[in-house]
């Protein structure tokens, strides 16, 4: 065989080891990628199968809630009045007003009445109480479902500027008793009395007069 | 025999070369896109165990029902016991 016969030989078997080189980590990284792949499409089918249900369960929710929001509005409404409603969610969830009412946009354009210097506290804290509902639970200023810190702290800015200092010393209950400084009449049967006072409703025994 | 000689450097000189550099460029490319696959795999089936919690939508649908039929219930007896504005 002439020596070119067998460098043409040598040639074609180098050429045939170097595919054999290359191919076979090729067919493996193949492998291991149709492995990833067939992994990756078991768990998007299970992201779509575990999602299919939800489009149609908050829809409804969100009807069910639509329907509440709109029975709550009207009935606030009928009964306080739109300003006053108004007054009463700003006092509750303070700047909701500017947002309105959903099913009353003339509500938009009320200024809201500080009801929350006017109700009492308990009233208002009751009213907050509400908060925990889940119905409110996309309240303006966000969820505080059962939020003890949030919630005291919520309550805390209802009482006067004095008591948020925590001061030391603050003025006593009123006293009651027969040495009170305020005497009332004593009644016959709990809430009536013997004469209806002239100009007011107690007598204060000052020292002084 | 020239041509024989001239078919040799041919093969050895740019034949094989050529085809190495080919096999080189498509094994470095498989192997790339073997991690990329992987973290997708991962990601796909760290997102299906997130949705786990779906079907809880199912009770807190009936519950969302409950609760506004007791608001309902309420708001009808506050329309009764309350005097409108």
């Amino acid at each position: 065989m002439p020596a070119a016969g067998v460098v043409l030989i040598l040639a074609v078997v180098l050429i045939v080891a170097a595919l054999a080189l290359f191919l076979l980590p090729t067919i493996i990284a193949l492998r291991q990628i149709v492995t990833g792949l067939d992994e990756a499409i078991t768990g998007v089918g299970g992201l779509i199968d575990k999602s299919a249900p939800v489009n149609e369960v908050v829809k409804d929710i969100n009807v069910n809630l639509d329907a509440a929001v709109d029975a709550l509005e009207g009935l606030l409404v009928k009964k306080a009045g739109l300003e006053e409603a108004v007054g009463l969610i700003d006092g509750l969830y303070p700047g909701a007003a500017k947002d309105g009412l959903r099913n009353f946009p003339e509500s938009k354009s009320v200024v809201p009445p500080k009801i929350s210097e006017v109700y009492t506290k308990g009233t208002l804290t009751l009213a907050r109480l509400g908060r925990e509902a889940p119905i409110a639970a996309a309240s303006p200023d966000g969820p505080a479902l059962r939020n003890p810190a949030r919630g005291s702290q919520g309550a805390r800015v209802l009482y006067p500027e004095i008591r948020q200092t925590h001061p030391e010393k603050m003025p006593r209950s009123p006293v009651i008793g027969t040495d009170s400084p305020v005497q009332y009449e004593p009644a016959d049967t709990p809430g009536v009395r013997k004469a209806k006072p002239a100009g007011g409703t107690a007598t204060i025994e000052r020292e002084d007069s | 025999m020239i041509l024989y000689w001239l078919g040799d450097a041919i093969l050895l000189l740019v034949v094989l070369p050529i085809v190495v550099y080919l096999l080189r460029g498509v094994l470095n490319t498989a192997r790339g896109i073997v991690p990329s696959v992987n973290r997708i795999a991962a990601v796909a089936a760290a997102g299906s165990k997130d949705l786990d919690a779906v079907p809880l939508l199912l009770t807190t649908q009936d519950q969302v029902k409950r609760t506004v039929e007791t608001v309902a219930n309420y708001g009808g007896s506050l329309d009764v016991i309350v005097d409108d504005a």
